[in-house]
């Protein structure tokens, strides 16, 4: 450890180099990374925010829930029989307040139920990201398919859709907007849920925000980019650590011919991709948090202290994977060949 | 009483379908604090019967005997041990480590040796060793701030620390003037016999040959 130690003292610059790089290659992962995670919760926080359970589809919708029509009776019957279960439709849509300046909202009603805001005929309860556009409890907003108004009964936390604010309203005005009687799904909490309904199609809460249009390629996108950037820095790590050894050929060659046990000089690079590693990881989880606290109020960004430790964690590993088969150079160095190249 | 024995070892390599004999039977007995200067043309072997001797090449055939142990017969990690613990080697290069500091290179080949010291006595054993060859002064110093001769002082002294019963040495003043060269020598000869350590030495300069007790002379493979 000491000659590990000594080695990154006597060439700071070089191990600083791949300091560097580390840093940046995992900060850029934190960051994308938690706007990955805060684009998610932008698309989806309203179903995200509700506890394990199923979601029932119709069959006929091809899996999407837009498509999907509830029979009112076979509705009536699952609330019955499942006294937590609530109907749920969602649509997009917009409203206007006084000055007839409009509002992309997310028109959500769904059937009495303790997981979702009870609203009553010509009232509204809004996400509180509207609340930066100067709503206030008491205004009254408009919808150009609605004939009444609605009046804001008050704001919740952290409840958008699809990019958007979602607005919750009563059944019956939705269904006045939207001239449709049928609910688009049921979602019956808790791990009772059944696996199949006849005629409906089930899906666990993951699986149901594949089913919200756009969202499973956003996804999917940027956690490529992730898994992508962590690894490159496998890579980048097996790569300079590939070029440091064969530069260091003729010394381990040496070392060896002294006796030297390969276990050691393995432990040596080890001791040396971890310390960079870990110094590099520190500065980058630090700055991101950082980042995390400053970044502007409208931009999709949740990173996680979990998530974080997570990819750091991956970090590690992957460097250790990376720095351990750019090592074999190590095992196959032959003392003699060493000694013949002459000095280092 | 001879503590190496080199009992009938040939060395050939193939290279394609032609296999050369480098080494055709050599016999050679090397005595506790004796320097054997190993000499002979370019090619006749000597290289390569040093450092079969010292364990870094495996012979192709006799045996090579140290402390009444055939080193033909060990596997990589027993020679491994007998190189840490029982042979110092000199290089026509010093090859030192580039980041420690002379000290540094000291105290890494008794913790390599396994030498049973504490930190205070390794610390003090490099002391003395450094006084041995003259390299006190520059104890704090790194390889890439000393001259030639001095990083051959070095050398030897990381050759020596462990108390090793061999030294092999492969050209040691083959890159210093005839002034250093002669100064490295007296060095070996005096610290071989101060410590009582077997000596096998190549050399291609003449002027080093008084430091020897025993010339033995290489042609075409075997001992002339």
């Amino acid at each position: 450890m000491q000659m590990a130690w000594k080695e990154v003292k006597k060439s700071k610059m070089k191990f600083l180099i791949l300091g560097s790089i580390i840093f940046l290659v995992s900060f850029l992962t934190f960051i994308i990374s938690g706007l990955a995670n805060g684009l998610s919760e932008d698309n989806a926080a309203l179903i995200k925010n509700l506890p394990n359970g199923q979601f029932y589809l119709n069959e006929d919708a091809d899996q999407t829930y837009n498509l999907s029509k509830i029979d009112e009776k076979q509705q009536e019957d699952l609330l019955k029989k499942y006294t937590d279960a609530t109907a749920i439709s969602i649509q997009m849509g917009f409203v206007n307040d006084a000055d007839d300046k409009q509002f992309s909202v997310a028109f959500v009603t769904a059937t009495d139920s303790k997981l979702f805001p009870n609203v009553k005929e010509n009232e509204i309860v809004l996400d509180s990201s509207l609340k930066d556009d100067g709503i206030k409890v008491g205004d009254i907003l408009k919808n150009n398919q609605f004939s009444g108004e609605f009046k804001v009964k008050g704001f919740t936390e952290k409840q958008t859709y699809s990019h958007a604010p979602v607005a919750f309203i009563n059944m019956k005005n939705y269904q006045e907007i939207y001239r449709v009687m049928e609910m688009q799904t049921v979602f019956i909490p808790g791990s009772d849920a059944p696996d199949s309904i006849k005629g409906l199609e089930s899906f666990s809460n993951k699986e149901f925000l594949n089913t919200i249009p756009s969202y499973g390629a956003e996804q999917m996108s940027l956690n490529m980019i992730i898994w992508f950037l962590v690894v490159i820095s496998g890579m980048l790590f097996a790569i300079f650590f590939y070029m440091m050894n064969v530069q260091k050929i003729g010394l381990y060659g040496i070392l060896k011919a002294i006796g030297v046990k390969t276990s050691k000089l393995f432990s040596m690079m080890w001791y040396q991709m971890l310390l960079i590693t870990v110094i590099s990881l520190l500065l980058s989880v630090g700055l991101s948090q950082v980042f995390s606290m400053v970044a502007p109020s409208g931009m999709p960004f949740s990173l996680t202290m979990q998530t974080t430790l997570t990819l750091s964690a991956v970090f590690l590993v992957i460097g250790f994977i990376g720095a351990t088969i750019s090592g074999f150079q190590i095992k196959k160095v032959e003392p003699l060949q060493a000694i013949q190249q002459g000095e280092m | 009483m001879a503590i190496f024995e080199i009992d009938e070892v040939k060395k050939s390599f193939k290279t394609g379908d032609v296999t050369e004999q480098i080494l055709k039977g050599v016999d050679l007995e090397l005595k506790q604090g004796e320097i054997t200067a190993l000499v002979g043309p370019s090619g006749s072997g000597k290289s390569t019967m040093l450092t079969i001797a010292a364990g870094l090449q495996r012979a192709s055939g006799g045996h090579v005997m140290f402390d009444g142990k055939d080193m033909t017969q060990m596997n990589q990690e027993q020679i491994r041990k007998i190189r840490s613990s029982e042979f110092g080697f000199v290089f026509q290069s010093a090859h030192l480590v580039p980041f420690l500091t002379v000290e540094d290179q000291l105290l890494l080949m008794l913790d390599v040796a396994e030498t049973k010291m504490n930190k205070k006595q390794q610390k003090q054993e490099v002391a003395k060793v450094l006084d041995l060859v003259g390299m006190s002064h520059r104890k704090d110093a790194y390889p890439s701030s000393l001259s030639g001769g001095e990083r051959q002082r070095v050398a030897i002294a990381r050759a020596i620390i462990h108390q090793p019963k061999m030294l092999f040495a492969d050209e040691p003043t083959a890159s210093l003037d005839s002034k250093r060269s002669k100064e490295v020598m007296e060095i070996i000869r005096n610290l071989t016999k101060t410590l009582k350590i077997t000596t096998l030495m190549v050399t291609h300069d003449e002027e080093m040959l008084p430091y020897a007790d025993r010339i033995v002379t290489m042609k075409d493979g075997l001992l002339a």
